[in-house]
């Protein structure tokens, strides 16, 4: 099992971002019976001061200074400037600006000693951490994060490992602000994976996940749009999954020919909510429509779906 | 609590999981609200209202008594139930009567894919559409369809029904307050795959 959750903000007042970080822990909370093994989510919309935020996790909790330094080293040399940095023990964020190729940036990140690169965004970032919800909360102060939508994930790992890097969400390595959260097992993960390494693919994990955000990333790469990539991933995947993906503009989600992971949407006048359970949707719903019958609907199989700001 | 002849209303059920499980007495039991995986489940003999949505596996396993669900019902609704009458008044998502082994599943509005999966005994009725593989695999038992099949599943046919069991299912259907289903399509396994070489143990001392 794992749970996932998303919501999206219709039409969020101008300037006047929604509380989707507050949101996203009061939909994964209720699901933590789902997996309690890492938490993560995605919050798009901030408009930091820059082009670009960096979120980057390393492994050694003593050498988290001198990463930072590193990766600032790299950011340079490929043409960008550090605007503002911050570390929380192992993860640290950088806001930069940067005119180059995200991929090129993403590359040299990744050879830079210590890192790992969680995502590289112009207004969205992931965070994920090992533990539940409401301790990544505690950790990283998620409810205080205002944006436009997001997603989010519980995890309980059936596949690889438990740390950090194995947490969902996945980033879409290189594209911006195009990320991913799983429910499922993919079983033509290996198959797919060798033939994207060859094709110069990159995968910083082994869970089986990461797969869909690298798939994802070479059908944008095509110049495909986001709902043909879903679609074309019910048959291209293979194996039990329902998915969320993030990107700049909205949220979309995928779910597969078995019908084999569940999914509900509501939609109220201000949002689309879509969770794993329908005990998230009612943990955001406004006082005056607790009690209220709500919109909900089940996805079936075979299911894509997409909404954009 | 749970007393024969008892009446209980659970307010506030928030879609929490595992609720009203294993209840053996004749009494009455209604959430004011949805409720999450696995409600109503493990039943023999009570009365269930649910005022709301299900999850997944509402009336898991009954082996007698009543269930309502208001609205719609997530995956696998009455898996496994061996009797009793499990109604939902809305849709039923993926695999609704899975593995049945008795009683009736009457779903008023569509079914989803996989409906009737590897069913073994009991009825069926659909008052909306049928999703994809309706009746897939299935043993013995009946699916009632009143709209439209999007696709029969493995060794699952259609069969002319009967005047009686029209009555039957109009019966069943009045009883729920739906009055406007008046013809069906009844499907049935073509037992293609009955392909067993010997009986089982409580077959052969019954010959």
């Amino acid at each position: 099992m794992c749970g996932v959750s998303g919501i999206l903000h219709k039409s969020p007042a101008s300037g006047a971002l929604a509380p989707v970080g507050d949101q996203l822990i009061r939909m994964l909370e209720p699901m933590t019976h789902r997996g309690m093994d890492s938490s993560g989510v995605t919050i798009v919309g901030e408009q930091p001061e820059g082009d670009f935020v960096v979120r980057i996790w390393t492994d050694s909790p003593r050498e988290a200074a001198d990463v930072l330094s590193r990766a600032e080293d790299t950011i340079r040399m490929v043409g960008g400037v550090v605007c503002a940095k911050r570390n929380t023990g192992q993860f640290l964020r950088l806001v930069i600006n940067y005119e180059g190729e995200t991929a090129e940036l993403a590359a040299a990140l990744l050879e830079t000693p210590g890192v790992a690169l969680h995502s590289i965004g112009h207004t969205s970032e992931v965070i994920k951490d090992v533990g539940t919800p409401v301790v990544m909360d505690e950790r990283h102060d998620i409810a205080a994060i205002r944006g436009t939508h997001g997603i989010g994930h519980v995890r309980m790992a059936t596949e690889s490992i438990v740390d950090v890097n194995h947490a969902h969400p996945f980033w879409a390595y290189p594209f911006p602000d195009v990320s991913v959260v799983h429910n499922g097992q993919l079983t033509n993960y290996h198959k797919l994976r060798r033939m994207y390494e060859d094709q110069g693919h990159h995968f910083q994990t082994g869970n089986d996940s990461e797969l869909i955000a690298v798939y994802l990333a070479d059908k944008l790469a095509q110049g495909e749009g986001l709902e043909d990539s879903l679609r074309a991933s019910l048959v291209d995947l293979d194996g039990t999954f329902t998915y969320l993906v993030a990107t700049r503009e909205g949220l979309g989600y995928a779910k597969d020919e078995w019908c084999a992971k569940p999914l509900v949407t509501m939609e109220t006048d201000d949002v689309i909510a879509i969770a794993s359970e329908e005990i998230a949707l009612l943990g955001i719903l406004p006082p005056k429509m607790v009690g209220e019958e709500i919109n909900r609907v089940e996805p079936q199989k075979s299911e894509v779906m997409t909404w954009l700001l | 609590m749970a007393a024969p002849g008892s009446e209980i209303t659970v307010l506030n059920p928030n879609a929490r999981h595992n609720l009203g499980v294993g209840i053996f007495e004749n009494c009455s039991v209604r959430f004011t609200g949805s409720v999450g995986y696995y409600a109503a489940s493990l039943l023999d003999g009570p009365e269930v209202v649910i005022e709301g949505n299900a999850g997944w596996a509402v009336g898991d396993n009954m082996m007698s008594g009543k269930i309502t669900v208001t609205r719609d019902a997530g995956a696998s609704a009455g898996s496994t139930m061996r009797g009793g009458e499990l109604f939902i008044g809305g849709d039923a998502g993926a695999r609704a009567g899975i593995s049945m082994k008795g009683g009736s599943l009457v779903i008023g509005g569509n079914a989803g894919f996989l409906t009737g999966f590897m069913m073994q005994k009991g009825r069926i009725i659909i008052c909306g559409d049928a999703g994809e593989a309706l009746g897939d695999s299935m043993y013995e038992g009946t699916i009632y369809v009143a709209g439209n099949i999007a696709s029969l599943g493995a060794d699952a046919t259609v069969e002319e029904m009967s005047e009686d069991e029209l009555i039957d299912v109009l019966t069943v259907l009045e009883a729920q307050g739906i009055t406007d289903k008046r013809s069906f399509t009844k499907v049935v396994s073509a037992k293609r795959f009955y392909n067993y070489d010997s009986l089982e143990r409580l077959e052969k001392s019954a010959l």
